[in-house]
């Protein structure tokens, strides 16, 4: 029994990583521009289809830049739509990401169908490593690996860059940051598209392991908005060690008791917000109070 | 955009000189005839269909809407001698699926509905047939109930339901081995799989090692293929449906599942297969109809040659199917010389269809369509991205066949009310 929780264990780790990626950008988003955003699966849709075509036309290598792609998209729906929205009704900005959501899955559905498409692994990443009971498919350590790697370099360039410490400023007082000569618009649609951009990663990183279709957003918003709900709304930790939470429970719940498994994460999550109603990690900001 | 007119919407397209032109072509065909016109024959006669636009079901539910509208298409979207049309809603969930029945019987004034791509919204669109008093075809829905303890006299069902699958493919199952592994859904469709094989294998000297319920829109298997894996089935019987079964078919190849234990399912879809691909795709299924099986009867391969020039893909099973039960509305409606409901309900249960050595038809004792299934596998090798099953069987093969497949009114389930 031992063996299957150790091997349980490691596969919640992969999936919550997953949920970590999909959330972190969410979490990003709602810190900096205090827009919940609702289109953010459609985000992750996205990136799953840019990573296809591109596989598809140009090879595997290629479908790496689909995250930068899908950040693009982002960044040109931000300078549209989205700041226009900034210090409004935050009403307007959850009916517009969400008609948002539903406007990118409908022009999926029309450009390649309601289908689901496939999609697997390249070749080099195919089959898996077991180590005693653990057994860990090389794609899935490489998906490990990847979102790690993106997470430490998110955290360095906030923490580190001059125009990570201008978001971090922006995100408590905006209108500061203004009146110090900064050009906040433009800094603002980088962080959508950023936050886009780690949406798109998660979506090629998932495309050969879930199925590829227009609705495949479904499956990817609700973890995320628990993980951040979870985590603490803005908060780039809280993320991270609520998605790591959020997989492990689902993996153990799937081993000890399979028909709660679809409800583990939302036990949890109620369970946490009983205890810390802002979430592990959340804080009190001024501007949303 | 939720509703859907499809004659409404070609309107769209016509410019100023198209229109001016039509109407005075129009007008100069009517001049030679008597104005024989009244106000019924300018209205169209509505049919309702109600397959999903969204949810993890859309990407059956497309292919089934396109067979339903090339049914009436290839009548020229005429009914009775007068114009007909499809008016077609959203299923999201069973309680919108209800109301949308609600609204085209009580709001568009349909005369039958098509449509259920889900047993649970099946079950929600026949409780409003039978309050309203609408002729519904439930095309693709397989839970037991629904033509079961569920039945009614305004519900059709084509599907054969979960037991008759299990009757055909269980033993091709026991024949691999006797330890099975169950995962189902966590829904009517799943619950019946895993009861009916479960019977099945216990009544036959063998057992269930292990049996999970799996939540709708799952997006990672591995935890419950690891169980599985520790479990050492002979056979893995799902019950999972649509995107969620390619999502597990996908994940079952990754970790390096596929050949090792063999996996089977009742009554999967073409498109979750293509959505697989070609490396990951494996199993032993029931399909209720496949493009390039040579038995299918003419009228069938004329649908399929159709559906092909049209969408310039082939025909999947779901289209199939979204045109048989459009089509036996359909029938049934012209049958009856009637939109009158009572009519096209006599009309349906009379209604049949000779497919090869049987014929295809709705029991009056409880409105199940009797038909045959075909049991298939995936080919060695796929070099057609469409092309993935190899037919092994045609069950049942006869008449004598089909009764003991589908059980007979001294089994059933079933109290059909009156009309």
């Amino acid at each position: 029994m031992l063996d299957m929780i150790l091997s349980q264990a490691v596969n919640g780790l992969v999936l919550g990583f997953l949920y970590v990626l999909i959330a972190v950008g969410l979490s990003i988003i709602f810190g900096m521009l205090g827009i919940v955003n609702f289109a953010h699966g459609a985000f992750f849709a996205i990136g799953a289809y840019f990573a296809l075509v591109l596989n598809r036309e140009f090879g595997w290598f290629a479908a790496l830049l689909a995250p930068i792609a899908t950040g693009a998209v982002g960044v040109a729906v931000e300078m549209l739509l989205i700041r226009r929205l900034y210090g409004k009704e935050p009403l307007l900005g959850l009916i517009l990401t969400f008609a948002l959501a539903l406007l990118f899955e409908a022009i999926l559905r029309m450009m390649f169908g309601g289908a689901p498409v496939p999609f697997t692994a390249p070749k080099f990443l195919a089959g898996f490593v077991e180590y005693g009971p653990i057994l860990i498919t090389k794609y899935r350590m490489f998906v490990l690996a990847v979102t790690v790697l993106a997470l430490v370099a998110f955290w360095a360039f906030l923490a580190y860059t001059p125009f990570g410490r201008i978001i971090r400023a922006g995100s408590r007082d905006a209108e500061m940051v203004g009146l110090l000569g900064i050009n906040l618009p433009i800094v603002l649609s980088g962080v959508f598209g950023i936050g886009c951009l780690l949406a798109g990663l998660a979506g090629m990183l998932a495309a050969p392991l879930w199925t590829v279709q227009p609705s495949m957003a479904a499956g990817a918003i609700m973890p995320a908005f628990v993980v951040v709900t979870i985590g603490g709304l803005g908060s780039y930790v809280g993320a991270i060690i609520a998605g790591l939470l959020v997989g492990i429970t689902t993996a153990m719940t799937i081993q000890f008791y399979p028909e709660w498994a679809g409800a583990a994460m939302y036990v949890l999550m109620a369970a946490i917000l009983l205890v810390r109603p802002r979430g592990l990690f959340g804080e009190k900001w001024e501007r949303f109070e | 955009m939720n509703d859907h007119s499809i004659n409404r919407s070609k309107f769209g397209t016509i410019g100023r000189r198209g229109l001016l032109l039509g109407a005075g072509a129009l007008a100069a065909s009517r001049l030679p005839m008597p104005y024989i016109g009244n106000a019924a024959a300018a209205e169209p006669i509505k049919i309702g269909m109600i397959w999903a636009k969204t949810g993890s079901i859309v990407d059956q539910a497309e292919y089934l809407a396109q067979g339903s509208m090339l049914a009436l298409e290839q009548r020229n979207n005429t009914l009775l001698g007068r114009p007909a049309e499809i008016v077609w809603l959203d299923e999201p969930n069973p309680q919108g699926a209800q109301q949308n029945a609600e609204r085209l019987v009580g709001e568009h004034k349909v005369v039958g509905i098509v449509g259920g791509a889900l047993s649970s919204f099946a079950l929600a669109i026949s409780a409003v047939a039978k309050k309203a008093k609408v002729p519904f075809i439930a095309a693709n829905a397989a839970a037991g109930a629904l033509t079961g303890s569920s039945c009614n006299k305004y519900t059709f069902r084509l599907q054969p339901p979960v037991d008759v699958h299990t009757n055909v493919l269980a033993p091709y199952c026991a024949s691999i081995g006797k330890k099975w592994y169950v995962l189902t859904a966590a829904y009517a469709f799943g619950q019946d799989i895993k009861k009916s094989f479960t019977d099945y294998i216990t009544a036959n000297g063998g057992q269930v090692v292990g049996a999970d319920e799996v939540p709708v829109g799952t997006p990672d298997y591995s935890s419950f293929i690891l169980k599985i894996r520790a479990a050492k089935p002979d056979v893995v019987i799902g019950g999972i449906a649509a995107s969620d079964l390619t999502t597990f078919l996908k994940q079952w190849n990754e970790l390096g599942m596929r050949g090792k234990i063999p996996f089977a399912e009742i009554a999967v879809g073409n498109t979750d297969l293509w959505g697989v691909g070609p490396e990951a795709a494996d199993g032993l299924f029931t399909l209720t109809w496949y493009y390039q099986n040579p038995n299918n009867p003419p009228e069938e391969k004329a649908m399929a040659a159709a559906y092909a020039k049209k969408y310039n893909r082939p025909a999947a099973d779901k289209t199939w199917m979204g045109w048989m039960g459009m089509k036996a509305l359909l029938d049934s409606i012209e049958a009856a010389k009637s939109t009158d409901a009572a009519a096209i309900v006599g009309a349906l249960e009379k209604w049949n269809m000779k497919r090869g050595a049987i014929t295809a038809g709705y029991r009056d004792f409880d409105h199940q369509m009797t038909n045959s299934l075909l049991v298939a596998g995936i080919k060695p090798k796929i070099t057609d991205k469409w092309d993935y099953f190899d037919v092994r069987a045609e069950l049942p093969a006869d008449e004598a066949g089909i009764e003991k497949a589908f059980g007979s009114k001294a089994n059933s389930a079933c109290k059909m009310d009156s009309l």
